[in-house]
């Protein structure tokens, strides 16, 4: 588990829910995220654009049945910072386990 | 320093995380075509099976392990169910594809046992009756264990 810091790119709702499902997987088609999250096709390339800008996504345009298609997959440094910013809402929360002090 | 969140707005976040993976863990799963040719393909070996031509039983077996491995290692990790997501190895855990090929072997045994039961009963097609019976476990039962892999995973990430 990487160190707390609370990230204030990731945190914001819809944002927030897009990195979690990317979390989750290796990639995921636009398609998929749209459905899943509820959004136009704009907010949602808004939101994966930010993320990109920031070096937390990358977007491939694999083609699939003569059709180009959007993925979308979180970096190293993304899931890094995801991991992290999980690890701070748990210690706000209290719910982290406390640091072992070896004496 | 001071908290940027409250500890309320914190938790409510984390809920959002875990919804969020809830909804991946949802898609684990294998395509029903998976278990519907696994299906026909053991019917129609156990049917070729007792035609009792020894060198055209061998032939379907090697094509039908040959399908089945070419197709499996795709599908049965339940991380593909559709093309527009690849789950990640730790959400369903690394030992789903042994598992769903496992219980597919085991079914064989269970084909064997079935068969030899079959013929001591005096069925004119002991291998089809028996293929028939484990085709119907493969239908049903395929999706209830993958229905167990996801349960495993929620509960993965609850605990």
């Amino acid at each position: 588990m990487n160190a707390p810091r609370f990230d204030e790119l990731i945190h914001p709702g819809t944002r927030l829910s897009l990195v979690a499902l990317l979390a989750s997987a290796d990639w995921a088609e636009f398609a998929f995220l749209r459905e899943q999250l509820e959004l136009s096709d704009s907010a949602l390339s808004k939101q994966l654009s930010t993320l990109e800008e920031a070096g937390y996504v990358t977007i491939d345009r694999p083609l699939r049945d003569h059709r180009r298609r959007v993925r979308a997959r979180l970096t190293e440094v993304g899931r890094a910072a995801f991991e992290g910013h999980v690890a701070a809402l748990q210690q706000i929360v209290g719910t982290a386990e406390p640091e072992r002090v070896i004496a | 320093m001071q908290t940027p969140i409250t500890p309320q707005e914190a938790r409510a976040a984390l809920d959002t995380i875990d919804r969020g993976r809830r909804r991946v863990i949802e898609e684990i799963d294998v395509p029903r075509w998976y278990w519907w040719g696994l299906a026909l393909g053991w019917i129609a070996l156990g049917y070729i099976t007792d035609l009792k031509h020894p060198w055209i039983t061998a032939a379907a077996t090697l094509v039908f392990g040959a399908v089945h491995s070419a197709v499996a290692p795709r599908v049965a990790s339940g991380r593909h169910r559709t093309h527009q997501l690849s789950i990640r190895a730790e959400l369903t855990g690394r030992r789903t594809a042994r598992l769903v090929i496992g219980a597919v072997a085991s079914l064989a045994l269970v084909t064997i046992a079935g068969a030899l039961a079959a013929s001591a009963d005096g069925a004119r097609h002991p291998v089809t009756v028996a293929s028939v019976f484990v085709a119907v476990i493969i239908v049903l039962g395929g999706p209830q264990l993958l229905a167990w892999v996801r349960r495993r995973a929620a509960q993965a990430g609850a605990s």
